[in-house]
């Protein structure tokens, strides 16, 4: 096999942390993005909504 | 029912169902020297039950109504008494083995289908997929179509998703009892039973996007976003975890395509996501949903509640490794498990704390009002559990708690106080609009319930902290003289006792389940009891028809 | 980023393959290096395969679900290896599909029971564990003693598992059910063969001490008896550890 042990389980553990690190930030942008704070009170008081009927 | 469905739609089902019908027999053919012609036989009987009442109806008149004006409810009402039943089923099977842990000569001593063995498996798979699993089906199609404000997008898919997802429960439970079992835990069925589930799992999954494709809201409320990991990670966990080489076409017999530590690795990535995804990300979405609905408050952080989906996708995933502790298994691989582990605190009392927050404020309805109890106890335990779940998984910790019944004590806090409370919780708040009725029959009996499910669990858990402490440390007790203290069997004996106890808390959760099932049976007929219950309607404004 | 996300969200196709990609690093982190590793199973020269009654035995114990209170997997904490013997070693269960670790000891750990026991004590204890052991709590097996063992598919048994990688001769699959018969009818005139194709260390005997039939019971007290002897690894590495 072309990629030995000691490279995969380097890349992988690597890699790993990075990715953890770049989704963690990427994850919180979104969530405090300004703009976004509408939406989020929108779909947080929505379920509270009358919904008997599906909307036409 | 069937008359919901066009006569187009009626004949499709019949074709579907003869298509199945046919691969049972097919089965059944191939596997006629084999346990596997049973089950060839059980399809068949399955489908032509199921075919009959299509059959009935086939000529009845066309829904005259505009379908799209209503949600679809009938699939979810079914779906809810199939949680019972399958409730019912799987906490008795719990019950007996507990029993039998206790005296073992209680039941039919000599028969191969009533062992300990097999028994055990039908009780795991009987309250997590059966229970669980037909509460997740139903309460995602009823929040998928509230939170979208969109009728789910098919007429016999939904069915197809549940009454398949039924048949793939009912060759699980009663294979084991035959003995068709790849001794996998909580992937015990053998290979067609899982490719049967991967083909229910995978229209399951496309009939969410498709009804999620046609919502009015622009915003996906969250409880989706969980449903929709729950159905994603588990075709993913399901599929890997399944990979196995049947002997021949006509054998229930396969092996898994992963041997010895790659097995052991494969096996608890898969059973640790099937606690994260299955009993994990799904009730979260319920919680999300009925709980802020019930208090009639919203949820009280929505942003943290994004913070705690993405922590919980990613982490869970590493943390499988940590049932392998002290194993043959790789030091760093064991490493990461726990790391892993412990930082999943962070996600899981996110959301613990959120549910537990957007109560506050509302600690008057918690008092007055059973349903909504059950949600908030099962956030508290949710919030116990996933602390215990860390703590187990460090390593020294581990060394002591493994293969003890502190893992089992673990397992039911989580499984009778997290899962089985909010599903009850979701279930009494919704039963009652679904069924158009004012309300549950009897608000006494939700408290009954709730009481049965607390002391029961409680006494539970307790019983199992205790034996699997003491069974841990008579393991590792050494005498003066450096040798060790206690023969196995010794702390066998010293487990009685709690054995004892935990039938009882068990039993006591199992009589909550009864009563529960009576309540809403009684709900579903329409009838409401006695006014002597009338002091305890909830404080909250009672819940308007086809909420 | 948000407007990225905001597109994501509104095609639900986009945020399932976020999941997905997500979900999915750390199983691919952990389980993909298993793959490719040498360290992970040791290579031992004297690792041999299950025989044909064996697996069958093995197979029972899959089918009976003992591993819901029986570990096969001694941890390497000191209690246990002086309890159970020297911890076990990935390469034993190298053959194991699937895998038998367990995760509960409602009952002792079965890694190293082999020849710990005599037959008839195995035999008797299935059949009813209280009439060895009073205190037990296990259920009995007396079927097995009843039911006939089942070989004619034991072939395509051995052939599934040589597809996966198991080191099975082409001649060993195709006498499986010949062999299994052997293993237990020592004077039969089959069991030169078996042997010559096992190995001199395979058991040969009455395993369940009935003569007229071959019984389950044969096949699990075989390989019950076989339990953590399929190599000496661990034995030898123990006391050269000692040394």
């Amino acid at each position: 096999m072309g990629i030995d042990h000691e490279t995969l389980v380097g890349f992988a553990k690597s890699w790993g942390l990075f990715y953890l690190i770049a989704m963690a930030i990427g994850v919180l942008i979104y969530t405090f993005w300004p703009r976004n704070r509408k939406r989020f009170d929108r779909a947080k008081n929505s379920i509270l909504d009358k919904d008997d009927k599906p909307w036409r | 029912m069937i008359a919901q469905l066009t006569r187009n739609e009626r004949h499709n089902a019949l074709i579907i169902l003869g298509v199945v019908g046919l691969a049972g027999a097919a089965l059944g053919l191939a596997g006629r020297n084999d346990l596997l012609g049973y089950h060839g036989l059980l399809i068949v009987l399955f489908s032509a039950m199921v075919a009959l009442p299509v059959i009935r109806a086939l000529d009845a008149p066309e829904p005259t109504l505009d379908r799209e004006d209503e949600y679809y409810d009938d699939p979810i009402r079914v779906g809810v008494i199939l949680t019972m039943i399958w409730a019912v089923f799987g906490m008795f099977v719990g019950v007996w083995v507990a029993a039998l842990l206790a005296w073992p000569e209680l039941t039919f001593t000599d028969q191969a289908w009533a062992s300990f063995g097999r028994l055990r498996p039908a009780h795991t798979t009987g309250v997590i997929f059966g229970f669980g699993g037909n509460a997740l089906i139903a309460t995602s199609f009823h929040v998928l179509q509230r939170t979208s404000r969109a009728r789910l997008a098919g007429q016999v898919t939904p069915w197809f998703v549940l009454i398949g997802y039924n048949l793939f429960c009912l060759l699980a439970v009663t294979g084991y009892f035959l003995g068709i079992t790849q001794s996998k835990e909580y992937a015990e069925p053998e290979w067609y039973a899982d490719l049967w589930l991967v083909i229910v799992w995978v229209t399951y999954f496309v009939l969410y996007l498709r009804t999620l494709a046609r919502r009015k809201e622009p915003h996906i409320y969250v409880a989706n976003w969980y449903f929709l990991a729950f159905i994603v990670v588990v075709a993913i966990l399901h599929i890997v975890n399944g990979l196995a080489v049947p002997i021949s076409w006509g054998s229930a017999k396969s092996y898994t395509i992963y041997s010895g530590v790659q097995d052991a690795m494969t096996q608890w990535w898969y059973g640790h996501n099937a606690v994260a995804f299955f009993l994990t990300a799904g009730f979260l979405g319920m919680l999300y949903y009925y709980l802020p609905k019930r208090a009639e408050r919203p949820i009280f952080s929505y942003r943290l509640s994004i913070i705690s989906f993405w922590g919980i996708t990613f982490m869970y995933m590493w943390a499988g490794s940590h049932h392998l502790h002290y194993t043959a298994l790789p030091h760093w691989v064991q490493t990461l498990g726990m790391t892993f582990s412990v930082m999943l605190l962070v996600p899981s009392w996110a959301s613990a704390g959120n549910a537990l927050l957007t109560l506050n404020g509302a600690w008057h309805k918690v008092r007055d009002d059973a349903t909504l109890r059950f949600m908030m106890i099962a956030a508290v335990f949710y919030g116990i559990t996933t602390f215990e779940g860390s703590f187990l998984a460090i390593r020294a910790v581990n060394s002591l708690s493994h293969y003890t019944d502190w893992t089992i004590g673990h397992v039911h806090a989580g499984a009778l106080g997290w899962v089985a409370m909010i599903t009850f919780g979701s279930i009494y708040t919704f039963v009652p609009s679904l069924w158009g009725r004012e309300r549950m029959y009897s608000n006494t009996l939700v408290e009954v319930h709730f009481w049965c499910a607390l002391i029961g669990t409680l006494i539970y858990v307790f019983a199992m902290w205790n034996s699997g402490i003491i069974q841990g440390l008579m393991w590792r007790t050494y005498n003066d003289s450096g040798t060790l203290t206690y023969s196995f069997l010794e702390s066998l004996v010293a487990m009685h006792p709690y054995y004892i106890a935990r039938t009882l808390g068990g039993l006591l959760f199992f009589i909550g389940a009864v009563v529960g099932t009576y309540n809403i049976y009684m709900t579903i007929r329409g009838t409401t009891a006695p006014r002597a219950a009338a002091g305890d309607v909830p404080v909250g404004r009672p819940l308007a028809p086809g909420e | 980023m948000p407007e990225f996300h905001r597109k994501l969200e509104r095609s639900s196709i986009g945020f399932v393959l976020a999941i997905v990609g997500v979900a999915s690093i750390g199983g691919l982190v952990e389980i993909a290096p298993l793959f490719t590793i040498d360290e992970t199973v040791e290579t031992v020269e004297d690792m041999r395969v299950y025989t044909p009654l064996e697996l069958a035995g093995r197979n029972i114990y899959v089918r009976e679900g003992c591993y819901a209170c029986h570990s096969q997997m001694i941890r390497t904490l000191r209690d246990e290896v002086e309890r159970y013997g020297p911890y076990s070693l990935a390469v034993e269960s190298q053959y194991d599909y699937p895998m038998l670790w367990g995760s509960k000891r409602t009952g002792p750990d079965l890694a190293r029971v082999g020849g710990k026991y005599s037959d008839e004590w195995h035999v008797a204890h299935l059949i009813n564990p209280r009439d060895v052991v009073p205190e037990s709590n296990m259920p009995g097996y007396g079927w097995l003693a009843r039911n006939q063992l089942r070989t004619d598919d034991l072939s395509h048994h051995l052939a599934a598992m040589q597809t996966l990688g198991v080191p099975y001769t082409d001649e060993m699959v195709a006498n499986a059910p010949r062999d299994a018969f052997a293993q237990a009818f020592p004077d039969s005139a089959m069991a030169d063969a078996m042997v010559e194709r096992y190995g001199a260390a395979t058991n040969v005997r009455a395993f369940a001490g009935d003569r007229n039939t071959l019984t389950e019971m044969d096949a699990l007290v075989a390989y019950l008896q076989i339990l953590g002897r399929l190599t000496d690894a661990a034995h030898e590495q123990a006391s050269a550890e000692v040394e």
